[in-house]
């Protein structure tokens, strides 16, 4: 792969860097210079595997219509770079309005998601009542069915329901992913019952315990499941397509799908409109990433 | 919990959820053949795949449509390449299929068999004399009556090839194969003198090459397949052959059409067949292949080419069958396949059209000279691909035909196999 | 779902309404019943008809399984998802840990690394699939390299074990930082006094890695190798694309769910017997998902 490009972006130079005093490990004891440099070097080959292909397509969509991009052996960078792929994306479909259409359907996946798992999470891992393994069970089975089989049928449902050819039938089914319960289920199994039985010993009800400890302390998780939500609704292409009929609603991989067919068929435009699927993945994780780190201690007991 | 009860609660949840398989089609609509009456009201009209290059052509198309038939409205909306039978799957089962709809013979024949398509002999047989004969019976089924789509664009294309490729073979580059010996002689030749780096074809034969090399595909009834004839034995031979001295791309068992035309962008492969459209691709993602590609005829052992057809089918279910008819022949008529065929290098299917001087005069161009020559070999041409034959049977006669280039059977036996499992899929579907 | 076992603490907090842990976790019962298990139990109930997709069917009792039997396909089909747990689920389970543990420290520009690494997993399958294709071709970047180091080229995208093997790694390639993060969630938890309190006792990485992050990690482990074997044995994208659609040369690279898709969707899809296929993936998934937990278990005690 292309690893001679991709060493650039790194922000490199540990030898100068490692004298810096915050240079620490987690404990704010300082890391050794050959530790740092081994760690450089193994993060840049992990770089080189992950983002090399994609760095590929960011260089075919950079690339101009006067140059070959099935030449043999491929050429990485582009000699002429030009952004005009990505206008004529927009200029072929409506890029902006199904761009928005996802966006709509992957934040509201995250909110129902995040409130959804972290509710049933809690209550898998927390709450005692009878058929408390049957309702974990339920969410296992859920896990299991293949997708594949059943989306005629989910399709027929959201019919009877009304709700096919709108962004709520898209939403529906995913809205509250059995894998993001038993995530969120699973954190707060980890949290010690300490922290919990101090505010119990207050009075607090077991709502109050769930908002004001439970869920401050699974902040990292959290952050996942709204990662995966948002993901899983953005990337998805099939159900949305079969839910939707009117391309006043159609979300974003049904309208980059366009880009390639029998009558159009530019490997610069498929290129162009993954970078424009993936980019906004990207700066979300960048953002969120941090929340990953926060982990049980933060507000309540050090486990 | 106690597994009776849990056993007990299934079974409970099953037998009331039971009435659920059999929902369906079946609602609005009387699903009768009469299209007479008055033409209004509101339907819905599908395209495939061409809203992102043609939506002011189609624009333009709905809106001189509802100006002749006041009180018409006509909704237009287009799906994307991929998915679209699982897309008419979906809509058919759950009886929301618009009101026409763009559809290639493969997929009328199943919508037809359940009576989701109107018959338009019965309904149109009127307007059958304005299509060439093949266009309009390409949407017929073997062994039933009626027809069910209107024919819209047809599609057929040249064989291009490398001519680099086939000089460094020690080819004459302007003298490409005409007959298919020709073909198999020159492969062999070319695999040869390049050690097999470079193979001449990129796919396995397919149903359609079965019939372009003259092999009798169905029986007249269309009740069983006869592709494993003596002759279907001998095609799959020759590729035996090719495959085994490496005139057979090594990824010709797993390509696709997308993938054999990507093989024939980087000169992996020298010969690729092809349509007027690729030209213009070829010219964007290759620019310096473009100038050593040389373009030649298909090659037939039968005297037709082969052809696509794409069709516009009227939902049988359609409350508006006046409207829909009406609209559905509104875009196949003469005047509007014509002015689409200059949108884009496809060919109208009415009558006439293609002696346009459009179609017969050249410029000196090869788009001109493709569309030229496509156009002449359209009015005999053939869609080869039996209209019964589903996408299971095309996975089967695949799988068969690589055992045998692998050399795992032979080519007798692996057509011996695909007859038989593709005639036990056709009594299930029937 | 990893540690079923509850801890004592747990049975001391009790009190409360008894409808309030029904009302939590009634939003996600109510979607997965609706839309997931009710759609699902039709495909029970299809699984012995012979429907198919635009002709509703009659009961066959069970002649689709018996089918399945004498069906070459579908034992391929098993042999296929079966072996891709076994290829991809122990590489799952332990590089991302060994990533998560790469990138959990807080060094110069480590945020980039975190957000880069993840980038496979945000891009569409779809996508991904075309890139591996195309690299992995004959005459792709792959084999271009593989040629100027001097191996020269293997045919990745011809042999039927070689696509099995470069679907894997496709695979692993995307699920790296997917469960990366959710190591790095559970990293979080792990505290630092164990971490310091073994690098005090002059304990090595590896021995740390083994005495302290794993046994802290381990819940999550079980979860990771349970999530990954069910999506191992589902697998359909990765192998749907680097073998095209009828699964290889001679269907060889075929699994069960490219076969549940093949024979049961468009418009002549065998519903009836594509609902059987689904019905053993579904079973076999969920003894795959028994013996994870089970095995999780038995180390506990």
């Amino acid at each position: 792969m292309s690893v001679l490009e991709k060493v650039r972006p790194a922000p490199q130079q540990p030898a100068a860097t490692a004298r810096e005093p915050r240079i620490t490990d987690e404990n704010g004891r300082r890391i050794r210079v050959w530790e740092l440099v081994l760690r450089y070097l193994l993060l840049l080959g992990v770089l080189a595997l992950t983002v090399g292909p994609f760095l590929w397509q960011l260089s075919t969509s950079l690339k101009g219509p006067t140059e070959d991009i099935f030449s043999s052996p491929p050429r990485f960078l582009p000699s002429d770079p030009t952004p005009h792929n990505y206008e004529r994306v927009a200029e072929t479909i409506p890029v902006w309005d199904y761009a928005l259409n996802s966006l709509k359907v992957a934040l509201a996946n995250v909110v129902t998601n995040c409130v959804g798992a972290a509710l049933a999470g809690y209550a898998l891992a927390r709450l005692r009542y009878r058929g408390r393994r049957v309702a974990t069970l339920v969410f296992i089975l859920t896990m299991l069915v293949p997708v594949e089989g059943i989306i005629i049928a989910q399709f027929t449902t959201m019919r009877e329901l009304g709700l096919n050819n709108t962004l709520i039938g898209v939403l529906l089914p995913g809205c509250v992913s059995a894998l993001n319960v038993l995530l969120m289920r699973n954190a707060f199994l980890n949290l010690p019952y300490e922290i919990e039985e101090a505010a119990y010993v207050d009075g607090a009800n077991v709502w109050q315990r769930f908002l004001r400890i439970a869920l401050p302390a699974v902040k990292g998780t959290l952050a996942v499941v709204a990662i995966f939500a948002f993901m899983g609704a953005w990337d998805d292409f099939l159900w949305p397509l079969i839910v939707l009929s009117d391309p006043a609603n159609f979300t974003l991989t049904i309208g980059l799908n366009y880009l390639h067919g029998t009558f159009a068929n530019d490997e610069r435009l498929v290129a162009a409109g993954t970078i424009i699927a993936v980019a906004p993945l990207i700066v979300l994780f960048a953002c969120l990433q941090r929340y990953f780190f926060r982990g049980v201690g933060e507000g309540a007991v050090k486990g | 919990m106690p597994t009776s009860r849990r056993t007990l609660a299934v079974a409970a949840v099953a037998a009331l959820l039971l009435p659920l398989s059999a929902c369906g089609s079946g609602d609005g609509g009387d699903g009768s053949t009469d299209a007479s009456g008055k033409v209004e009201g509101d339907i819905t009209f599908q395209t495939w795949n061409l809203r992102a290059n043609f939506k002011d052509y189609f624009e333009g198309l709905i809106a001189e449509f509802e100006k002749k038939y006041p009180g018409t409205d006509v909704k237009w909306v287009d799906q994307p390449g991929e998915g679209y039978a699982d897309k008419i799957s979906a809509d058919a089962a759950g009886g929301t299929l618009p009101d026409v709809v763009n559809v290639s013979p493969d997929l009328v024949a199943p919508l037809a068999e359940a009576g989701l398509a109107l018959d338009l002999d019965k309904a149109a047989g009127q307007y059958a004399k304005e299509y060439l004969d093949g266009a309009w019976a390409s949407h017929r089924i073997p062994g039933t009556e009626g027809t069910y789509a209107f024919p819209w664009y047809l599609n057929t294309g040249p064989l291009f090839y490398n001519k680099t490729l086939f000089e460094k073979a020690g080819l004459d580059p302007e003298q490409p194969p005409k007959t298919y010996d020709d073909l198999f002689d020159s492969a062999l030749t070319i695999a040869e003198k390049t050690d097999g780096e470079v193979a001449t074809l990129a796919n396995v034969p397919t149903i359609e090459d079965f019939g372009r090399y003259g092999v009798p595909l169905m029986n007249e009834e269309g009740t069983a397949f006869t592709f494993d004839d003596a002759k279907g034995v001998e095609l799959l031979t020759r590729y035996k052959e090719l495959y085994d001295a490496g005139a057979l791309d090594t990824q010709a068992l797993t390509a696709t059409p997308e993938s054999s035309g990507k093989k024939f962008l980087t000169g992996a492969v020298a010969m690729n067949p092809g349509s007027a459209l690729d030209l213009a691709n070829f010219k964007k993602q290759a620019p310096s292949l473009y100038e050593n590609i040389g373009i030649t005829d298909q090659i037939t052992s039968t005297g037709h080419v082969n052809m696509y057809v794409m069709g516009l089918m009227v939902n049988s279910q359609s409350d508006r069958k006046p409207a829909a008819v009406a609209f559905a022949h509104f875009v196949t008529d003469a005047a509007h396949q014509m002015s689409f065929a200059k949108q884009v290098a496809i060919f109208p299917s009415t009558a006439g059209s293609l002696d346009d001087p459009y179609f017969t005069e050249e410029d000196g161009t090869d788009e001109t000279r493709v569309r030229v020559a496509a156009a002449k070999s359209l009015k005999t041409a053939v869609n080869y691909t039996p209209v019964l034959f589903s996408e299971q049977m095309k996975t089967e006669l695949r799988n068969e035909v690589a055992k045998a280039l692998q050399g795992k059977q032979s080519p007798k036996e692996a057509l011996d196999n695909a007859v038989k499992s593709c005639d036990r899929l056709l009594k299930q579907q029937g | 779902m990893a540690s079923t076992a509850v801890s004592s603490g747990a049975r001391r907090i009790r009190r409360q309404l008894p409808t309030s842990p029904w009302l939590f976790a009634a939003p996600g019962l109510l979607i997965a019943g609706a839309f997931i298990l009710y759609p699902f139990v039709s495909t029970l109930v299809n699984a012995f008809t012979d429907r198919r997709t635009l002709v509703p069917g009659e009961f066959v009792g069970l002649a689709n399984f018996r089918e399945l039997l004498h069906d070459d396909m579908f034992w391929i089909g098993l042999r296929n998802s079966s072996l891709y747990v076994l290829g991809v689920v122990p590489a799952l389970v332990l590089l991302p840990l060994l990533l998560a543990l790469l990138v959990h420290k807080s060094i110069p520009g480590i945020t980039f690394f975190r957000s880069a690494f993840y980038t496979p997993v945000v891009a569409s399958i779809v996508v991904v699939g075309l890139i591996w294709v195309w690299m992995l071709d004959e005459r792709g970047l792959v084999n271009s390299l593989l040629e100027t180091v001097g191996v020269g080229r293997i045919g990745f995208l011809s042999d039927q074990w070689l696509i099995l093997l470069s679907a894997m790694a496709v695979t692993v390639w995307k699920g790296l930082g997917y469960y990366m993060i959710i190591y790095l969630a559970a990293l979080a938890n792990v505290p630092r006094e164990l971490h310091e309190a073994a690098a005090v006792d002059g304990a090595g990485p590896v021995r740390r890695f083994l005495s302290v992050t794993v046994p802290a990690v381990r819940s999550t482990m079980v979860l990771v190798a349970a999530l990954a074997s069910v999506a191992a044995f589902k697998v359909f994208s990765e192998v749907y694309l680097m073998a095209g659609p009828s699964g290889g040369p001679a269907g060889e690279d075929t699994t069960l769910v490219m076969l549940v898709q093949r024979t049961g969707t468009g418009l002549t899809g065998r519903v009836g017997y594509a609902s059987a296929i689904s019905v053993v993936v579904f079973a076999v998934t969920l003894v795959l998902m028994l013996l994870v937990l089970r095995a999780d278990r038995k180390e506990e005690s």
